[in-house]
């Protein structure tokens, strides 16, 4: 049976429930619902909003520096903290926030494995109480920006025979839908993929209880089935770069890949993009 | 001509109530910083009414999903006497929708499908919540807002 690559970066409900008030942990949630925190969450949660907190409010990028320095500071996280993220739908937030944090360079980053649902499903506490934090001096220490792809990246990875992972549904991958089955948020004028990429939804990385599949189950899939090799350079996109992230999380830190990057763009920029190749069956 | 003028100041009449609603709903909200809006959208997200028994039976049935919403969100709507009265099942994973949908329950319940008909398209932007809550989430919500609205004309229609 194989072993997570760096399982040390999951933890259990039980050991999250073992360090509520440990002080070198800050726990953080992250969710799709800004309001889902605010109905109760793990005693000592933080909660950071991935569309109010980690994105610029004006051009569409993730905050700056300085913003991500006073964001910190204010929610009592310093640089030596370690983070555990859990959110909804399968930690899909969680990871976001983590694939964000990492970008604006924070180091000590963890997820709780099996996200929300677990916690919930467990019976375990949920309070609506917020904890008071000392404010901290955070600094960014240098961004991260080689895990996150842009789309000349994407149309340079075209000409190289680089693997590119198309993680939407098959409908949004063959072009019938332009969004996610009843998400029609996000409007592309273009159906169909990037040509080149493979289809392998997020979603086969989880299990039902939002947890992640085993390593030899995430084998299976990714190296025997669709063929990456860990020193391969690849790109994961999706639809706004969320569920992508969970597969970057799945593909560095479960299997051990060294080159993966998060197409944060992903078909809203480049199904609307003029002149950009599409494939479609 | 009796009648038409009956029916003129009824319309008026009808139209001021369900305006007096949303307008103090709409109040509620825009004195509301950010934390308010939330802490605002909670407490509608906690006084949805529970699905009468008479409905339960039929809980999961697709007929009564509203399908744009990513958030199963289930509505029936009522109509006796020409009075409107909506139900409806939000998953609680999903409290900005729920609230969004407990707001509308208040301000629909008990008024007319004319009065439901004539509540104004960008209620949403009236109550802040785009600037409030992120553009990106609102398309969703903007769609169990009209989506509410037809059910309650096709309703009406169909009486």
């Amino acid at each position: 049976m194989a072993e997570y690559s760096n399982p040390d970066v999951l933890v259990s409900t039980d050991w999250v429930a073992e360090h509520l008030d440990d002080p070198n942990i800050v726990i953080v949630e992250s969710n799709e619902d800004i309001l889902l925190y605010d109905t109760g969450h793990i005693p000592n949660a933080v909660k950071v909003d991935w569309q109010n907190e980690l994105q610029d409010q004006l051009v569409r990028d993730y905050v700056n520096k300085d913003d991500f320095e006073r964001l910190m500071s204010e929610k009592g996280i310093s640089n030596d903290h370690t983070v555990v993220f859990y959110g909804d739908r399968s930690n899909w937030w969680a990871c976001y926030a983590f694939w964000t944090f990492k970008v604006l360079g924070h180091e000590k980053c963890l997820i709780m494995n099996g996200g929300r649902q677990k916690w919930v499903d467990e019976e375990r506490t949920l309070t609506k109480e917020v904890a008071e934090r000392d404010t901290t001096d955070y600094k960014v220490p240098g961004l991260n920006e080689s895990i996150r792809a842009f789309r000349d990246d994407v149309l340079d990875h075209l000409g190289s025979n680089n693997p590119l992972i198309d993680v939407r549904s098959p409908k949004e991958f063959s072009g019938e839908l332009t969004h996610m089955e009843a998400y029609p948020q996000e409007g592309c004028l273009r159906g169909g993929h990037v040509p080149t990429a493979k289809n392998v939804p997020w979603a086969r990385a989880a299990n039902e209880d939002g947890t992640f599949k085993s390593a030899d189950e995430l084998e299976a899939i990714y190296k025997s089935e669709v063929g990456l090799k860990e020193g391969d350079d690849v790109v994961a996109y999706c639809r706004i770069g969320e569920r992508s992230s969970h597969t970057w999380f799945v593909l560095t830190y479960l299997l051990g890949f060294q080159n993966v990057r998060n197409y944060d763009g992903s078909w809203t920029e480049w199904g609307n993009l003029v002149r950009a190749p599409i494939e479609k069956p | 001509m009796c009648i038409l003028f009956y029916f003129l100041r009824q319309s008026k009449r009808l139209k001021f109530n369900i305006m007096n609603k949303l307008e103090e709903i709409i109040e509620q909200f825009s004195d509301a910083d950010f934390q308010e809006t939330l802490e605002l959208l909670l407490d509608y997200s906690e006084d949805l009414p529970a699905i009468p028994e008479k409905f339960s039976g039929e809980l999961n049935k697709e007929a009564n999903r509203v399908p744009e919403c990513e958030t199963p969100v289930y509505v029936w709507v009522d109509i006796n006497n020409n009075i409107v009265d909506i139900y409806a099942d939000v998953a609680p994973e999903s409290p900005t929708v729920k609230g969004l949908v407990s707001i509308l329950v208040t301000a629909f319940n008990g008024v007319s499908p004319e009065e439901v008909e004539s509540a104004p398209q960008d209620l949403l932007t009236r109550l802040g919540l785009a600037q409030k809550l992120g553009t990106r989430r609102m398309f969703g919500l903007g769609a169990v807002y009209h989506r509410i609205k037809n059910e309650v004309k096709n309703k009406a229609i169909l009486q």
